[in-house]
């Protein structure tokens, strides 16, 4: 069968010039001295799109997102390898790239359309269309110079996303304009998905992936390093992520926590759990020398960094005494409310009064939640249906 | 390269949009607009008229002003076709990095909007024409063809230089600068007779310089827009020169040239989206 896209072995090498040199003059003396860098920004890209599939690509900055996607639309040819296409396609790489400040609104509406391959008949159909969904039918006649940056970003949106290509590229551009207009262009991006068209869609917010795509795809300094079903490849980067930059700790280490470990119902260490189990987080600790009444505490963040739950010994208005040597803090947690995703627990112990950490532990552990139950948020609510 | 042509094909709705633009924004926020692209060669005409009339007047041809105008209208519509294309693709970076076109369709637009001033100015100049009651020969026949192989010349000139100014900027300036020291070299405000009363002295030369002179491909153009239009037999005889090995050499040069130039163009505008 025919692929919408399909690319075979695609590397892309950039050469870093040490100097840029554009003068005759410099090139003349420089003549063969000019040095560079071979920097592979793609390295044997295979990927296969089959008509009708909303293809997600994610990773961090520099792992080579966009450079695909420009690749894909024959602005930057790959070095090797060989990309085909079939089908017309419009790309939203920059949201109105070649608009004219000197022309109206409406001027621009045709030639923009034409620069992305549509022709003025098609353009006419969908004229009162475009308009309504950039919401300007007030200023369509007024020269684009005059337009907000919202206005532009509205436009060129509006225009990319109406005239019906076969393969609609998206980098990055759901992240402009209010939310409102947001949830007007994912309406329209389903809208374009049950007509059966191709979207391959960059972006940095991985969770709009899963509502949207079909498939995923993690790059990662040029290569891919996971492909497969949203839910498995975003949870996959967060891992990713968090490990690269977001656990740390600190604290005067008067009390040292000692080890954190995580215990399912069997009493097994464990990093998976399921929604309503229970949970014990034990943590280990030592003394350098005697502390009056320390308080310890933990609490468990999703990756975005919202608390699902946390608290300490001085909420549970208990008192420790005096700690000395080591020991254990076991917290026993009843039932686990938490849906899927994937979770960090930070543990910490400081004074009564908050000005003395002894020991942070921030993100320290990380456990994955698994359900079986398909409502949708972070926690689950035992809900039951009447009907009268 | 059969692909490259279809994709241009392809394409031609926005080549003519692109065109148009070139027009419509040349002429946006002037309040006579269009109109200056009339003023322009009236003004010209005005202005030489009283000068070759009344201050420097020409004996042995009548009508100077209007030898004058054959060759420089031309000549004005060639160079500042190659001044708005050699800066086409840098200028337009923006669009080249974030949206994929045939990037030819920029210099071709920039040379589309000169052919339309062109044929502007040829109006008002044939309306002057007209009132003084020019007498044309069976010549003018042939202005569609000479349109044709300047348009042909130009194009190629322009895609060429397109292309070659994203890879050294040295180029937009060196075409300046070279455009008028070709204007001097290419017979329009002064005659192929005062070309070739240079070497009366040294008869043998002539023939040698005139042919190096004529390779000129500008020259060859000139004279035949001269030949067409001014009709020297009647009001200049010393106008009167035309060289078919020339007119033959510069038609298939210039189509050759687009050819190369065209090539030369496709090959690198695979990198135009790196090197802006």
């Amino acid at each position: 069968m025919d692929y919408a896209v399909e690319i075979n072995d695609v590397s892309k090498m950039f050469k870093l010039y040490h100097e840029n040199v554009r003068s005759l003059k410099e090139k003349v003396l420089l003549f063969r001295k000019r040095g560079y860098e071979r920097f592979w920004a793609l390295e044997d890209i295979n990927i296969k799109v089959e008509p009708g599939e909303t293809l997600g690509i994610i990773g961090a900055n520099g792992s080579g997102k966009s450079t695909l996607l420009k690749c894909i639309t024959k602005i930057l040819y790959p070095t090797t390898g060989k990309i085909i296409t079939n089908g017309s396609i419009a790309a939203l790489l920059e949201l109105g790239a070649g608009f004219q400040p000197d022309l109206t609104g409406r001027e621009n509406i045709y030639l923009n359309a034409s620069i992305l391959g549509f022709s003025r008949k098609e353009v006419d159909k969908k004229f009162d269309q475009i308009v309504a969904f950039s919401e300007l039918d007030r200023f369509i006649d007024n020269h684009v110079r005059n337009y907000s940056s919202g206005m532009h970003i509205r436009l060129g949106f509006a225009i990319a996303i109406n005239v019906e290509p076969d393969i609609l590229l998206i980098d990055e551009v759901l992240s402009v304009g209010d939310e409102a207009f947001q949830r007007k262009c994912l309406e329209r991006i389903e809208e374009i998905q049950e007509a059966g068209k191709t979207i391959i869609f960059v972006t940095h917010n991985v969770e709009v992936t899963k509502e949207i795509c079909s498939n995923v795809v993690m790059l990662d300094h040029g290569h891919i390093i996971k492909s497969g079903n949203p839910r498995d490849v975003v949870n996959y980067y967060h891992q990713v992520m968090e490990t690269t930059e977001e656990s740390s700790e600190r604290g005067s280490r008067q009390i040292e926590i000692t080890g954190v470990t995580l215990f399912n119902e069997a009493d097994e260490p464990a990093s998976d759990f399921e929604t309503g189990q229970s949970m014990k987080i034990k943590v280990g600790y030592r003394t350098s020398e005697p502390v009056t009444d320390p308080v310890f505490g933990f609490s468990i963040d999703d990756y975005r960094g919202f608390t699902a739950y946390g608290t300490n010994t001085m909420l549970k208005e208990m008192e420790l005494g005096t700690v000395d040597g080591e020991g254990f803090v076991q917290f026993n947690l009843k039932s686990l409310p938490m849906l899927g995703g994937r979770y960090l627990v930070s543990v910490a112990v400081h004074s009564r009064d908050e000005r003395t950490v002894y020991h942070w532990l921030e993100r320290h552990v990380a456990f994955n939640m698994h359900s079986d139950i398909n409502d949708a948020g972070m926690l689950y609510v035992p809900t039951e249906v009447e009907i009268s | 390269m059969i692909e490259k042509y279809r994709d241009l094909w392809l394409h031609r709705e926005l080549l003519w949009n692109m065109t148009v633009k070139e027009l419509k924004v040349k002429y946006k926020r002037s309040v006579l607009g269009f109109v200056w692209s009339f003023m322009t060669p009236m003004i010209m005409l005005a202005v030489f008229s009283l000068v070759f009339t009344f201050l420097a007047k020409n004996q042995d041809m009548h009508w100077f002003v209007v030898y004058l105008m054959c060759g420089l209208l031309p000549w004005l519509f060639f160079v500042n076709s190659l001044m708005q294309s050699v800066g086409s693709v840098v200028a337009n970076a923006g669009l080249v990095k974030k949206v994929y076109f045939p990037r030819e369709i920029l210099p071709i637009a920039a040379v589309g909007a000169n052919i339309f001033h062109f044929v502007m100015q040829m109006l008002v100049f044939f309306v002057f024409l007209l009132i003084i009651q020019w007498h044309f020969s069976i010549y003018i026949l042939l202005f569609p063809l000479v349109l044709l192989l300047e348009i042909v010349l130009a194009l190629g000139m322009s895609l060429f230089v397109a292309a070659a100014n994203v890879y050294l900027r040295d180029v937009q300036h060196f075409v300046e600068v070279a455009t008028m020291a070709w204007f001097w070299l290419t017979p329009i405000v002064y005659t192929m007779a005062t070309f070739r009363n240079m070497f009366s002295s040294h008869p043998q030369m002539a023939g040698v310089f005139t042919r190096i002179y004529l390779l000129n491909p500008m020259t060859n153009i000139a004279l035949m827009w001269q030949y067409i239009i001014y009709n020297p037999h009647r009001y200049g005889p010393s106008a009167a020169y035309i060289s078919l090995w020339g007119i033959a050499y510069t038609t298939v040069g210039s189509f050759l040239l687009l050819f190369a130039a065209y090539y030369y163009f496709t090959r690198s505008e695979r990198g135009f989206a790196e090197q802006i």
